[in-house]
């Protein structure tokens, strides 16, 4: 593996989806893919077939919703918005996350004294 | 916690929902896809790359598009079911590539489903729900049972009264009725049928919850006093007596002299009381005792629920105490109430039969389950490499299981429809041969939705027997071993290889025993046969003539309706000989005690005794010994002669010359209307006849002329040339020319009346017996034959390795067969044994053939011999053809 590039976590890609949709409202498949792209500065790898995958669970649950449009360069294209549902679960997620990375961090933190 | 849960189930639903809605969405997804694809292309190609460069840089970024689909699949569906679809084309496809051994699993399953299905319909039928009626479980009738005697004995009849008592006082049941007899004779235009009817109380048809098939059921209405006369008709009387005529309802019959109106006919199968016709009758109360009671009812009471029949005892008990108060002659000094379920009294002995049966049934569908077993262990031997690649290639072991299973699934799915379809073919030979007097009218023999659910449930079961079996154990192996190549040693799968073994033994032990039941059966039955009876009972018809009590009461009136009546019968084309007997041989006779003139003895003298008339003998060729028989002037005058037979004259009069003698009938004496003068001349003797049915031995017996004291029916008996159900219009033409208020009941042939009465169950042990004993033959050839096949596969290495040092192939059959029939002598030395101490517990139900008859022990071991020596031979024979070269190739 590209020792620069990290996997991304299934749960992870969801939150990352519905922050983006979240940040920039309704979206196409190919412009959340290069939004995480962006965002993450390639530094992660992202199969970008997984992003759809990670869309259809997303839907299911229902956190977004899908419908068909016009993309930018005249394309049908189907669109994906957060939904109120997805809205209060990201809230959830995203506290979660914190709190948990907050965890892990501290934890690398003190193992890092100990070596230095 | 519960939000997790929460969307798991969003998860399932929309899965669910995939599935149903299909394959849909699909290609809108893969539009998406396409798009994706080609916007990254676009960019690269923006990016200075070339088309095709760009194309594959695009589809490298985007991933495996198949794995995402897949993906998508077991998200948007249910992919179990996808899958099982694709496992359970694949079986199909997998059987259909090897027919003999799906052709073999399924008629084996087949045969066993199917027996188990014939004879659990059977049960259903006849002893879990023979009756249609409304919550017929909960119906139970009263017996008033003297402890002073045997378990069945008791009384079962009610007097108005008493009924009354029982029907308002009791707390124990939520409905009631009663039926009391009435031997009904129907008057019409040419003459008079006899039919056999019941009243029955207001509510009875409420009481069973079946509504009339056409016209309606007997109503508050007719029971009201000076309502006009009705009656409900039978479905099976219609049908025979009326050719199934709808315009009969609504007409008037004349029935024991009373004109009553057909009001309805009811569905084929309500036969409550077993009666042809439904009277109205409220019983009433009145302080006759039993034996002056108008009539006598039968009664049947619906449980409330949750009464349970020890309840309902101890509440009758108090009843019928208090009404043995008032009528104490009519109760036995020590009684119990006994409550009985409804079809208690018609089935009680063939209960056993048919449980034992089933238990029979049970063992060979086991069989059948272990062959087929064998068979799929024998067949995943040769299917390992398979297995092993599909594990290799990522198949879970529960996906292998799976694939198994489904294969024996499919399997027992074709033995259940082939077992149906035997069971369907089995069930009418088994209604053909079964004793009608021993199941209930009211049942009707048929494949049901009960049977067909337990067929099912078989099917499925056998599967899991058979199938988990072998699908464990293949799919527990190492995957390396199988494909490592040559890892087969000379003594590959020993281990359960004794288990095999016994398995078959077992097979063969059981498959005997039955062979060995049923081959005795049949001896037993072929012994019966060949009991002579002592007359000839072909060609000769029967019938009844049940005369009317209030113009038949006495000798001459008896003998005014037979003497022309013979008269007249005699002269009908085709008919030799016309007779009147007081009973049907070879039963039923009456008893007496007997003297013997010039003769004295210590202990009781008993004789059998039957009157006739004149040409009683010749009807049914019974040989003279000595003497003559009567006279048509003795016979008229109703002089006092008499003739014996063989075992009397032995017995009272040894050493004599019987004729001429003279004996009194103790019986005749205490008769009403006794005759002072009872001692009676022998004028003849004839050869014994069988008067006790056929198992016991002739006993002594008198025949004396009818008209010495005929009272009621009379049992008409007429030898003919022809076939003798040819003239039983013509003879009824002549009752009814001699007088039109005489029925002819009950026609039929002397043969057919003996072979219902005598041989009908025999022969039905007999034919259930051989279908058994042939299905365990066939099973355990099969079951030699899978194990053979598994183990000679197993040693096909092995083989090659002898074959190329040297062995013949004669060698090689010689060791197969030998080690085949090893084990079969073993299961034929127990089944043997099994049989022999079996047969000491049935002995009874065997005549003139004993339970270590060679002759069948032979017969039947030598036919098991043979089935199971083709059986190993035909793998023994595959082996021999081995080419030593691809054996030892052989992986």
């Amino acid at each position: 593996m590209d020792t620069k590039r990290s996997d991304v976590l299934q749960g992870t890609l969801d939150l990352m989806i519905l922050k983006t949709l979240h940040a920039l409202g309704s979206l196409h498949g190919f412009g959340i893919a290069r939004r995480i792209e962006q965002v993450s500065r390639d530094v992660l790898q992202l199969n970008e077939g997984t992003v759809y995958t990670s869309l259809l669970r997303l839907q299911q649950q229902g956190w977004i919703a899908a419908e068909w449009g016009t993309s930018e360069n005249n394309r049908k294209a189907k669109f994906y918005s957060i939904t109120k549902r997805g809205q209060k679960q990201l809230d959830l997620e995203t506290k979660n996350w914190e709190r948990i990375s907050g965890v892990i961090g501290r934890v690398l933190r003190l193992e890092g004294e100990k070596e230095s | 916690m519960s939000t997790q849960r929460e969307s798991k189930l969003r998860a399932s639903t929309a899965k669910l929902r995939g599935f149903l809605r299909g394959r849909r969405h699909d290609g809108e997804f893969d539009d998406e896809i396409q798009e994706h694809l080609q916007s990254l292309a676009e960019r690269f190609v923006a990016q200075g790359m070339t088309r095709e460069e760009a194309a594959a840089a695009a589809r490298r970024q985007f991933g495996n598009v198949t794995l995402l689909r897949e993906d998508r699949r077991d998200l948007q569906t249910l992919l179990f079911f996808d899958t099982l679809w694709h496992d359970l084309r694949y079986a199909l496809r997998t059987l259909w590539k090897n027919q003999g051994f799906a052709a073999v699993s399924i008629a084996t399953l087949g045969l066993g489903i199917g027996a188990a299905t014939a004879i659990f319909s059977v049960i259903d039928n006849v002893l879990l729900a023979p009756f249609p009626y409304r919550d017929s479980g909960r119906l139970v009738f009263a017996r008033i049972h003297n402890t002073q005697q045997s378990e069945k004995d008791g009384r079962q009849g009610y007097t108005p009264t008493e009924f009354l008592e029982i029907a308002e006082t009791n707390h124990v049941f939520d409905g009631i009725t009663a039926a009391a007899e009435d031997l009904v004779l129907y008057k019409h235009g040419e003459g008079t049928e006899q039919l056999y009817g019941a009243h029955v109380t207001p509510g009875t048809f409420e009481f069973f919850g079946m509504p009339a098939l056409h016209g309606r059921v007997l109503q508050p209405t007719d029971y009201e006093p000076g309502a006009p006369p009705v009656f409900v008709m039978r479905y099976k009387t219609w049908i025979e007596r009326f050719n199934g005529d709808l315009s009969i309802l609504n007409s008037t019959f004349e029935l024991n002299g009373i004109r009553r109106t057909l009001v309805g006919i009811m569905p084929p199968r309500f036969g409550w009381y077993d009666a042809d016709v439904w009277f109205p009758k409220k019983p009433t109360r009145s302080g006759e005792g039993f034996a002056e009671s108008p009539e006598i009812w039968f009664l049947l009471g619906r449980l409330k629920p949750e009464t349970t029949s020890q309840q309902a005892q101890a509440d009758l008990t108090v009843i019928a105490n208090r009404l043995a108060r008032i009528h104490p002659q009519d109760f036995p000094e020590h009684f119990t109430i006994q409550v009985r379920k409804l079809g208690d009294t018609v089935v009680g002995r063939f209960q056993a039969t048919l449980y034992t049966v089933l238990g029979a049934v049970g063992l060979l569908l086991l069989i059948a389950c272990s062959n087929v077993a064998n068979l799929m262990l024998a067949r995943a031997t040769t299917r390992e490499k398979e297995f092993a690649l599909r594990a290799v290639l990522g198949a879970g072991r529960m996906r292998l299981l799976r694939l198994l299973m489904v294969e024996g699934l499919v399997l027992a799915m074709g033995g259940a429809m082939l077992g149906i379809f035997l069971a369907w073919g089995g069930l009418k030979l088994l209604v053909a041969a079964m004793p009608q007097n021993l199941i209930p009218t009211e049942s009707v023999i048929e494949l049901n939705g009960p049977v067909l659910t337990f067929t099912l449930c078989i099917a499925v079961l056998t599967a899991l027997m058979f199938g988990l079996a072998p699908a464990l154990q293949s799919s527990r192996r190492d995957l390396n071993d199988p494909l490592r190549g040559s890892g087969k040693g000379t003594s590959g799968g020993t281990e359960g290889g004794w288990l095999r073994d016994a398995v078959v033994m077992a097979e063969v032990a059981l498959s005997l025993t039955l062979l060995i039941g049923a081959g005795l059966l049949m001896r037993s039955f072929v012994a019966l046969r060949g009991v002579h009876l002592g007359l000839r009972a072909d060609h000769v018809f029967q019938a009844l003539l049940p005369l009317p009590a209030d113009r038949y009461k006495t000798t001459e009136q008896v003998s005014k309706f037979i003497r022309p009546l013979l008269a007249r019968i005699q002269t009908l084309p085709g008919v030799v000989e016309a007779a009147v007997s007081s009973d049907f041989p070879p039963f039923g006779l009456p008893e007496s005690k007997i003297d013997v003139a010039g003769r004295t003895h210590q202990e009781e003298w008993q004789t059998l005794f039957q009157q006739v008339s004149g040409q009683y003998f010749r009807v049914l060729r019974i040989e003279f010994k000595k003497g003559r028989e009567f006279s048509d002037a003795e016979i008229s005058d109703a002089r006092k002669v008499a003739v014996v037979n063989d075992t009397f004259a032995r017995k009272y009069l040894p050493n004599e010359d019987p004729v001429g003698r003279r004996v009194r009938l103790a019986m005749l004496d205490t008769q009403a209307g006794a005759r002072r003068e009872s001692w009676f001349e022998i004028i003849g003797v004839v050869a014994d006849v069988r008067n006790r049915g056929l198992e016991v031995p002739i006993e002594p017996q008198v025949w004396l002329p009818y008209t010495i004291g005929a009272t009621g029916a009379q049992a008409l008996m007429v030898r003919t040339l022809q076939d003798p159900a040819t003239i039983m219009n013509a003879v009824r033409r002549d009752v009814w020319a001699v007088d039109s208020g005489v029925a002819l009941a009950f026609p039929s042939t002397l043969e057919e009346r003996i072979s219902e009465r005598l041989y009908a169950g025999p022969r039905f042990g007999f034919v259930l017996m051989a279908i058994f004993g042939c299905i365990g033959t066939i099973l355990v050839t099969v079951g030699v034959y899978s194990v053979m096949a598994y183990s000679t596969t197993q040693k096909t290495h092995e083989i090659g390795i002898r074959m190329a040092l040297g062995a013949e192939g004669a060698d090689v059959l010689g060791m197969v067969v030998k080690k085949g029939l090893r084990v079969v002598a073993g299961g034929m030395a127990l089944g043997l044994a099994f049989s022999l101490t079996l047969g000491k517990l049935i002995e009874t139900q065997f005549v003139g053939v004993a339970t270590y008859d060679p002759l069948t022990l032979a017969a039947t071991t030598l036919l098991l011999t043979m089935t199971a020596a083709i059986a190993c031979w035909i793998p023994a024979r595959k082996a021999a053809r081995v080419d030593p070269l691809v054996a030892l190739r052989y992986e």
